[in-house]
């Protein structure tokens, strides 16, 4: 197994060999910023799969099975299979060694060369190539929870050491000198149009993967409504998240201001001071908090625990009795973590109906602030005086 | 003052021995109960409860506004003796004052179990927030709580440097102490003492009846997102039931404590203007919640209707018609009916114990049947009733207060050595 991480100013580029048997490339892009700023990454769209599939023996098919031709299927694949110089000669980065850098890391995957091997072989080259970004970005093939590279090479290569999740919610946690998180200069604001809107609940497994919520708790919910009486039935989805209110009654209620709106926008939860009181719970007029009572899917799915989310962009590792977010109440963030990224909520990104908007409501020309002005827009609860940052179109 | 003083009588504690080991031996079976429930709970944190995030709050906060009230209630009654000078009720005032404190750590012992976070119960003297009601509240108990033990000290100083004259080596030292070193017993202290327990009393009772109870019930009214609660008469329905509870309890260990620990006879007189007090609360009480109940009814609002509909004909239905109607308005009332079974202690002992029960019933009726409907249409139901552990650490907290009270009343002078009114 092998990487190649490094990039060029404004580019990186990350070779994986991952899921084994295939060979990624994934560019990721930075848009051009202020100096000093904090740097957001986007993946460009168009990842390429470099080689894919392994081309196993046809072998004797099982009784009953057809078979299905696996050759055939890999030549098809080979066809597809765009040409990696094309590929790479989009980027900044030397051709040749990306080239020769992913074939070798097919050899690492295939078990021909050891990760040692490849990486004694190509720090120098790197290093020349990508220059301080490959020295300050970490390796994550070193220090990774499945280290592919023993300690002595890993001391020896010119990267740095860390992990990928200490680079993403480094990123996110940068101060930004105004402090921090929920300080950016938009006021997110999230349209969903009821008409698009299927039911399907993608959303809500989205936002639990994302946010990795533990059993009963559920940021976001369809709730489904059905009127009138047969035949003549309408059914109405309403996706629930947070509403953000403006006059939240939740932050009213908090006895220790462990709840408060962020200057973006979002209602923040302060997980270090927050003392379980729940009244904040009991004050939300949409239902939208959840005590986090400590239950977790280790006895559903093995390894549940294992990936953790950074909310509110702190990453507080796995889940402890006694440890926050246990104990505390907890509700969406609009996924915080991932709009200080450049990235929209989990929600919004998964939603099959494209039903789900997301952001600035103070941007007079953005997608949100003008569907929230539309005739359609409303807010659920408008007389409670809550004033929501999520409007639905009827 | 010397001739006084072999008047004075002093053997606080029980009468009988055998009731006494007895009593502890119920208490201790109560505490252990409780501890065990306690482990259980923090082993097992929050998820030990029948709590869901539909219906967050249940037996815990029913109770610690049961104590709550008890304590304001308890106070109340204090304040008539040392405040308004109501004849006759001097001989309560410490034992009302006494109850009224151990209440009140009975509820914060409540609060601290129901936060999820119990390690950071500290936190709320650290960061505040003006708007919030339960901000608020967690300073005015703090400072209620200080109100009565200066009212009780004033009240006990005298009677506590008299028995520290009369005792020697470790308990003379213990009274004299409990005076902080206040030994004078002259008449002109005696009216110091009398100036600043009026005083205290004076702050109190603004305090107790706004901030304490008023405010508990302000807590809940200010929640615009349940509509059962959010009614301008529910903190007055708050203080009116913890009045009649207080009045209740005072009530029941006056006869309780004056039988088995003082070994005197109850005062009818005393008993009965206790009685009549409580028939003014039981009214009151059931008639201004008939009003609560009739506006919410009147107002057709689907909420409203639905969460009386859960109290009146929900599976939690018994605790209304028994407990509630029945335990703490309808059998007492039928009790302190008849003017002989007013002057009989043990019928009053019966009202009492009856209707401080029934509030129980009154605390839970207000926490539960509100969740029970989601706050939109479309979200489930909730259902609750509390666990064994919820039930369990219920019990061992409150036989945790049943002890500091008995142990208050074994050692100290609740009863004034001289007998009663003011000397
Ligand atoms: S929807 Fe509820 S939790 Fe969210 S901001 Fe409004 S009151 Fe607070
Ligand atoms: S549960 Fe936490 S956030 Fe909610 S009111 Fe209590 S302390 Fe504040």
């Amino acid at each position: 197994m092998g990487y190649l991480f490094g990039s060029h100013p404004g580019q990186t580029v990350l070779v994986s060999p991952f899921p084994p048997g295939s060979v990624y490339v994934y560019v990721y892009e930075f848009p051009d910023q202020p100096a000093g700023a904090a740097p957001t990454a986007r993946r460009r769209d168009d990842w390429q799969r470099v080689v894919a599939m392994s081309t196993a023996d046809d072998g004797d098919t099982l009784p009953g099975i057809p078979n299905v031709g696996k050759a055939d299927l890999d030549a098809m694949v080979e066809n597809e299979r765009p040409d990696p110089r094309e590929e790479l000669a989009d980027v900044e980065a030397d051709t040749d060694l990306g080239v020769s850098m992913a074939e070798d890391a097919q050899s690492v995957a295939r078990g021909e060369i050891s990760g040692d091997e490849y990486w004694e072989k190509y720090d120098e080259a790197a290093a020349e190539e990508f220059g301080d970004a490959y020295r300050e970005t970490p390796n994550p093939a070193v220090d990774a929870g499945d280290q592919t590279v023993s300690t002595e090479t890993a001391e020896s290569l010119s990267c740095a050491v860390g992990s990928m999740d200490t680079v993403s919610t480094e990123t996110a946690q940068v101060d930004d000198g105004e402090g921090g998180i929920g300080t950016g200069g938009e006021k997110w604001g999230m349209v969903i149009d009821l008409q698009k809107c299927v039911g399907c609940d993608s959303c809500t497994v989205a936002c639990k993967s994302e946010n990795r919520t533990p059993p009963g708790v559920s940021y976001n919910v369809v709730m489904e409504e059905e009127h009138g009486e047969f035949p003549n039935v309408t059914r109405t989805n309403v996706p629930r998240p947070c509403m953000q209110c403006d006059n939240p009654p939740c932050v009213q209620v908090c006895p220790v201001s462990a709840t408060y709106k962020m200057d973006d926008g979002v209602v923040n939860i302060d997980y270090d001071r927050c003392i379980g009181c729940r009244y904040c719970n009991i004050a939300c007029p949409y239902g939208a908090r959840y005590f986090d009572f400590g239950e977790n899917y280790d006895d559903e799915v093995e390894g549940a625990g294992e990936i953790t989310s950074p909310e509110y962009g702190v990453d507080r590792g796995s889940r402890e009795e006694g440890k926050s977010p246990i104990g505390n109440i907890r509700k969406c963030s609009f996924c915080t973590h991932r709009l200080e990224r450049g990235e929209e909520p989990a929600c919004v990104e998964t939603c099959v109906g494209d039903a789900r908007n997301m952001g600035d409501l103070e941007n007079p020309d953005s997608d949100v602030a003008q569907m929230a002005d539309s005739s359609r827009a409303f807010q659920l609860k408008e007389d409670e005086g809550t004033d929501p940052n999520v409007y639905y179109l009827k | 003052m010397s001739t006084q003083r072999s008047r004075f009588e002093f053997d606080p504690g029980f009468e009988d021995d055998r009731l006494r080991v007895a009593w502890y031996a119920v208490v201790g079976v109560l505490v252990a109960v409780g501890a065990y429930a306690t482990y259980l709970r923090l082993t097992g944190g929050m998820a030990s409860t029948n709590l869901t995030s539909i219906v967050p709050w249940g037996a815990w906060v029913a109770f610690y506004i049961y104590f709550v009230g008890l304590s304001a209630g308890a106070f109340l009654v204090s304040t008539m003796a040392n405040v308004f000078e109501v004849e006759g009720m001097h001989r309560i005032d410490r034992e009302a004052l006494f109850a009224a404190i151990i209440s009140m750590a009975v509820a914060l012992l409540f609060v601290w179990i129901d936060l999820g976070r119990m390690d950071r119960m500290y936190f709320p003297f650290i960061w505040r927030q003006l708007t919030s009601a339960l901000s608020w509240e967690v300073h005015a108990y703090v400072a209620y709580i200080g109100i009565l033990v200066t009212e009780l000290y004033f009240s006990m100083r005298i009677d506590l440097a008299r028995v520290a004259e009369r005792t020697s080596g470790l308990r003379e030292r213990f009274y004299a102490a409990l005076a902080l070193g206040r030994l004078d017993t002259s008449e002109e202290s005696q009216a110091f003492d009398q100036r600043w327990l009026k005083r205290a009393g004076i702050v109190g009772i603004p305090l107790a009846i706004f901030m304490v109870h008023g405010g508990t019930g302000v807590l809940f009214a200010v929640s615009k997102a349940r509509p059962y609660w959010n009614s301008g008469l529910f903190p007055v329905i708050f203080v009116v039931s913890a009045l009649l509870s207080g009045t209740a309890l005072v009530m029941m260990i006056y006869v309780l404590r004056t039988r088995l620990f003082d070994g005197d006879s109850v005062d009818p007189d005393l008993l009965d203007r206790l009685a009549q007090l409580l028939i003014g609360f039981i009214i009151v009480d059931a008639a201004l919640t008939a009003i609560e109940t009739f506006i919410a009814i009147a107002s057709l609002h689907p909420h409203e209707i639905e969460t009386w509909q859960v109290i009146m004909y929900g599976p939690m239905s018994w605790s209304f018609w028994w407990f509630m109607i029945g335990f703490s308005w309808v059998f007492p009332m039928v009790l302190l009916s008849k003017r002989s079974w007013r002057r009989t202690p043990s019928v009053m002992v019966l009202a009492g114990l009856s209707v401080v029960i029934g509030i129980i019933a009154v605390r839970f009726n207000i926490v539960v049947p509100a969740q029970v409907m989601p706050v939109m249409e479309g979200l489930p139901h909730g259902s609750y009733f509390p666990t064994l552990v919820e039930w369990g650490t219920s019990v061992g907290m409150i036989g945790v207060g049943l002890l500091l009270y008995t142990l208050g009343a074994e050692t100290l002078p609740l009863t004034p050595l001289s007998g009663g009114d003011h000397e």
